[in-house]
């Protein structure tokens, strides 16, 4: 169905793809992993259209084609569920459902009446009781997500792509996802299925192809293959090399800082979590199980409703950011671009950011040790980049990242809280990352690590918290951690 | 009909539920007005009211569209002026012109909306910079053809402003009136009309949706500036003549009933029978201050705090961290 | 570009080509050098134009816009617009002329306007940092307010005349160079500072680039933006001033088109809209591009109304530019 010669893509100061070569046939589930940055969503818009390879050739349908944009590709039946959601907020479902084939009269008018009606049965189809006139935007994320899937399958499509699906959605919509798509193989369709959950690829696909660093690196038949293999081509080593031994390891100490039954409106619903000086606490769980919003809310960023933090045995009051920092609590956020770093700034101004009142209050401000401090945090995260005025949108992600970290690190004198940390950072980055994490535990500092990754979690943690649906559902001492048993408690069903 | 969940009539559904905001301020407004003066809900007034909302309910109809896109068209009062002028300059008070012209005028004012359209289009540069750079150009033009009123029409062609049904139901007003319904019919029941509403709630995921939203977005331009040429022709039947600064005040007054009337500027929530709504409001609010003898001076006061109002009372969504 | 080896060490980046130096160079400078073409070629087609008294004109011309740049400069860069600033600029010059005319108490004058821009600015900024009103229309509809009261206020048709200090600050001049222009030189000093060495101007900065960052850094970012905006309202307040006292006479429409024009001498000097990015001397030099463009117009003995329509052509082209080198 799908045939990749050779294709090759790069941005500006990034080489995303390099000669990748792939064939997907009809009737097939065929994995893509790869660790995140290793080309996987470049390669899926590369297929559906959004991007133009830069040399490669694409065959479909035993055709060699150039996709004038995604529209065409999908007027081919080339369908994509991104990671991110292609959904339009203040449109009804049915409406979300059916944009771009308009269910229509004989007058060309939309007839809301079908439109309604095969939105309906398509949903009912599928098990998914969705109202098809509510707004997408009322909708839960993982509702979203059923309408993202239910979007693919209006039309004649050929070749399903998912991107991550399951990351927002559990147990029982997940059972349905798959049998869904294996009714799909069954019809002929090939889907190229993206998951950073081998479980699931062992258990739905029939082939899967490892992407590092950009490079196309095996592809194997799924039973000639085995977890710890593809573990091993996705990293390329061994994990006990990436994630570097803890050397000065000692008992942790006392507990620093402590959120006491903190709810977020919708999102948490009464979560505790106890963070002790010089340990590295994992917080895992799904995309959506609340981890991000106890963080910011722990760091005064969004409002608790109810709950509070305990730092050093008192409860802090009037709780924000600029709190947070005053009582040495840093937050490296999830989304580098969208929230840690001002991306039109350069190196220095994004580290001295949360400490500007150190540089001089009022008037002055003191640009020359602003340098010198910038100049000394490069040197000891080793970031790579010309100078202190180097703007960090030049920069690579890790690089980036590393700066978000430096800026963190300097004032995190208590807890320093970081959110998938290594998200579309390379390896070297990434070790550099782990390594500023046991620097800071050995000084003392209270570390939280958020992550999806559960070879990370479990790498790098001394001791890990799992969040269900807003919930702590389970607490992992250093020699209980294994992938099996985090998971257990991530999917763990909620009584009551 | 199976069993449904209660809700709102789908005409207020959506986020429309902001008419009842105007309305509740039109209601209030006409209750102020009759106990004021006995002259003022009457008949005769309120069809006075209908007729004077028809120049800003023309040129407010293609600006709701724009603001639908998440976008903004600033050069409609250059293009009003200067189509205005086109219109009596080229007539020159004979008969036989008007149609020509009028139709050759309305033709332009969709070209000239076009080609804001394809600027925006193919430079990527925001609506409010590119639109603010065409109407100086066209305000530029209209000067050169003329520093003063440009021609004159025919006696009948007031008869588009100042003409009655039977009954005295002003014939402009009721022309824009049907464009609106005309128009909201498009918005909701035709493919491009809700995806005019797509391209505006998210540009992102429509490009990824392959929607044509540069071809769409050229045609509202377009439809903008067809609706400041019927504007132009219309206050030429108002005044008999087109000058160099008719429509200098429909630019910013075009978007007073359009975000009074719920449109968000941020694109993609709104309707068009807002701004209707919107524009009665402005013309009621008008009237209503006439008969309470405010000084013309204090409408423009009473004008900026209805928007304040207004906006405050619809915030528009912040993008936030969770 | 940088890179990193495999096993994290830094690598240093390799020194840009000198092809790539005077790319980068004219790129950041491309705003200058238009400038100075315009200057050049104004020169050689207008025998006129760079004389003496041109130049003293042109710069007479260029004050009251450059300190509204100013103002609007600190507004955008906060993702934010200035609708208000020409009725800003209106009302404070009819209140110049409200404490008696020539025999007027000068320092009084001068609070008023100054308490006049500042509460402008303050309901803006509240507008929109409290109520998250879009600032085009939080700005248009004090516009429309203000315009209203001016109106009532004069009964349409202010007279009157300024005080002499304001005739002497807008249009007298100091061992020939103006008053005004050593004003503008002290209020974009003081810009300048306030934006590019305090940590008022990095906060700035932090905001308009990303509100996000600026809350999770502890900045309190209503209040940077709230600032901004009294800025702009005062700063377009002094601007009426000194325009008024430029023309002599006080009338409704002091400062008509600046509200517009300070908003395309910003973008054109590189100030984007989108925030966060911009700065005084690329503000001001999109205006001294406006007024030498206009000048030009009626030095080579073109049509006034070509005026216009070079300056909307202009700042479509700036803003293309920009975007082009943004991608």
């Amino acid at each position: 169905m799908l045939s990749l010669q050779g294709i090759s893509k790069g941005f500006p100061g990034v080489k995303a793809l390099t000669d990748v070569s792939l064939d997907v046939a009809a009737g097939e589930i065929h994995a893509l992993v790869g660790e995140n940055g290793a080309g996987k969503s470049t390669l899926t818009r590369v297929i559906a259209g959004v991007f133009q390879p830069d040399a490669g050739t694409v065959r479909f349908d035993g055709r060699e084609t150039v996709w004038k944009g995604p529209g065409d590709a999908k007027r081919h039946g080339v369908h994509v569920i991104y990671q991110e959601f292609v959904l339009f907020p203040h449109l009804s479902v049915a409406e979300n459902i059916f944009v771009g084939h308009e269910r229509r009269n004989r007058l060309g008018l939309i007839d809301h009446g079908r439109t309604r009606r095969d939105a309906k049965e398509l949903l009912a189809r599928f098990g998914i009781d969705i109202d098809p006139e509510a707004l997408v935007r009322d909708l839960s994320v993982a509702d979203q997500q059923m309408v993202e899937i239910a979007k693919a399958l209006v039309h004649d499509v050929k070749l399903l792509i998912l991107d991550e699906p399951t990351a927002v959605i559990s147990g029982r919509e997940v059972d349905v996802l798959f049998d869904r798509l294996r009714r799909l193989k069954q019809q002929g369709v090939a889907i190229v299925y993206i998951s950073h959950r081998l479980e699931e690829i062992f258990a739905l696909c029939d082939r899967v192809s490892v992407l590092k660093d950009g490079n196309h690196v095996a592809t194997r038949t799924i039973d000639e293959v085995t977890r710890d293999q593809l573990i091993a081509l996705m990293v390329g080593r061994n994990l006990a090399e990436l994630f570097p031994v803890r050397r000065s390891a000692k008992a942790p100490g006392p507990v620093v800082v402590a959120a006491r039954n903190v709810e977020v409106s919708g999102r948490v619903r009464g979560a505790s979590i106890e963070l002790r000086a010089g340990e590295i606490t994992g917080l895992a769980g799904m995309v959506g199980a609340g981890r991000s919003e106890l963080a910011l809310a722990m760091f005064g960023a969004i409002p608790m409703r109810s709950g509070s933090l305990v730092v050093d045995g008192r409860e802090v009051s009037g709780l924000s950011p600029r709190r947070a920092i005053d009582l040495g609590i840093g937050l490296v956020t999830e989304d580098r671009k969208g929230q840690g770093l001002a991306m039109l700034l350069d190196v220095a101004a994004n580290v001295s950011a949360s400490t500007l009142n150190e540089f001089g209050r009022g008037w002055r401000f003191d640009r020359a040790r602003e340098k010198r401090v910038a100049e000394q945090e490069i040197a000891s995260y080793r970031i790579a980049c010309r100078g202190p005025s180097t703007p960090v949108s030049v920069m690579s992600g890790g690089n980036q990242q590393k700066v978000l970290v430096a800026r963190w690190a300097r004032t995190s004198t208590r807890l320093l809280i970081l959110d998938e940390p290594t998200r579309g950072v390379d390896v070297g980055a990434k070790t550099e990352i782990y390594r500023i994490m046991h620097e800071l535990a050995d000084r003392g500092v209270a570390v939280l690590m958020i992550s999806s990754e559960l070879p990370e979690i479990v790498g790098m943690s001394e001791r890990v918290v799992v969040m269900r649906e807003g919930v702590v559902t389970g607490e992992l001492s250093k020699s209980e951690i294994s992938e099996e048993a985090v998971v257990e408690l991530a999917t763990r069903r909620l009584a009551g | 009909m199976q069993t449904r969940t209660l809700r709102l009539p789908r005409f207020l559904a959506g986020g429309r539920a902001a008419l009842l905001v105007v309305v509740a301020l039109l209601i209030l407004l006409f209750v102020l007005g009759a106990s004021v003066s006995d002259r003022f809900a009457t008949t005769g007034n309120m069809l006075n009211v209908y007729e004077q909302s028809a120049g800003l309910a023309l040129v407010s109809l293609g600006q709701t569209l724009t603001i639908l896109t998440g976008g903004i068209d600033l050069s409609v009062g250059s293009v009003i002026s200067l189509l205005s002028m086109l219109t009596s300059g080229l007539i020159a008070g004979d008969e036989a012109m008007v149609i020509p012209v009028v139709a050759g005028v309305l033709v332009l004012g969709a070209l000239i909306g076009a080609a804001n359209g394809v600027t925006i289009v193919a430079t990527g540069v925001h609506p409010l910079i590119v639109t603010l750079g065409t109407g100086a150009i066209v305000q530029g033009v209209a000067l050169l053809y003329g520093l003063g009123p440009v021609g004159s029409v025919p006696i009948s062609f007031d008869a588009f402003a100042y003409g009655t049904f039977p009954g005295g139901i002003s014939i402009g007003a009721t022309v824009a009136l049907a464009l609106f319904l005309l128009v909201s019919f498009f918005l909701n029941n035709t493919r491009t009309g809700r995806r005019i509403y797509a391209i505006g709630d998210d540009p992102h995921a429509a490009d990824l949706m392959g929607l044509p939203r540069r071809r769409i977005l050229v045609g509202v331009y377009a439809a903008s500036g067809f609706f400041a040429a019927l504007t132009a022709v219309y206050l030429v039947s108002r005044f008999n003549v087109g000058q160099p600064y008719t429509g200098a005040n429909y630019t910013l007054a075009s978007i007073t009933p359009v975000v009074v009337g719920g449109t968000m500027l941020a694109g993609g929530r709104g309707g068009v029978i807002g701004t209707l709504l919107g524009v009665y409001l402005v013309s009621l609010l008008n009237n209503t201050l006439n008969f309470l003898d405010i000084s013309s001076h204090y409408q423009l006061v009473v004008q900026g705090l209805v928007i304040i109002l207004a906006v405050s009372v619809y915030v528009e969504k912040q993008r936030g961290l969770a | 570009m940088t890179g990193t080896s495999p096993i994290g060490m830094a690598v240093p980046a390799p020194r840009p080509g000198s092809a790539d130096r005077i790319r980068a160079f004219a790129s950041r400078y491309a705003i200058l050098l238009f400038l100075a073409a315009v200057v050049v070629a104004g020169g050689l087609a207008a025998p006129g134009f760079l004389s003496g008294s041109n130049l003293t004109n042109m710069l007479m011309q260029f004050v009251p816009l450059g300190i509204v740049v100013i103002g609007q400069t600190f507004v955008i860069l906060v993702r934010g617009l200035d609708l208000s600033v020409a009725s800003v600029m209106a009302t404070a010059a009819v209140a110049a002329t409200a404490f008696g005319g020539v025999n007027a108490d000068a320092p009084a004058v001068f609070a008023t306007a100054i308490g006049i821009g500042a509460a402008v600015g303050l309901v803006n900024g509240l507008l929109v940092t409290k109520r998250n009103v879009s600032p085009f229309l939080a700005t248009l509809a004090t516009m429309i307010v203000l315009q209203g009261i001016r109106f009532a206020w004069t009964q349409g048709a202010p007279s009157g005349n300024v005080p002499p200090i304001f005739r002497t600050i807008g249009a007298g001049t100091f061992n020939g160079i103006p008053y005004n222009v050593l004003f503008l030189l002290v209020v974009a000093a003081a810009g300048a500072a306030a934006l590019h060495l305090s940590g008022f101007g990095r906060r700035l900065y932090i905001t308009g680039g990303n509100p996000l960052t600026a809350h999770l850094v502890g900045i309190r970012a209503a209040r940077v933006t709230l600032a901004a905006y009294v800025v702009s309202g005062v700063l377009a307040a002094i601007a009426g001033l000194v325009l008024a006292g430029f023309v002599g006479v006080v009338d409704n429409f002091v400062g008509r088109g600046f509200e517009l024009d300070s908003i395309v001498a910003a973008v054109v000097g590189g100030v984007a809209l989108s925030g966060g990015k911009g700065t005084i001397a690329g503000a001001l030099t999109g205006a001294a591009i406006l007024v030498a463009i206009s000048n030009l117009v009626v030095m080579l003995g073109l049509p006034v109304q070509a005026q216009i329509i070079l300056k909307g052509i202009v700042i479509i082209v700036a803003a293309s530019f920009y975007v082009a080198r943004r991608r």
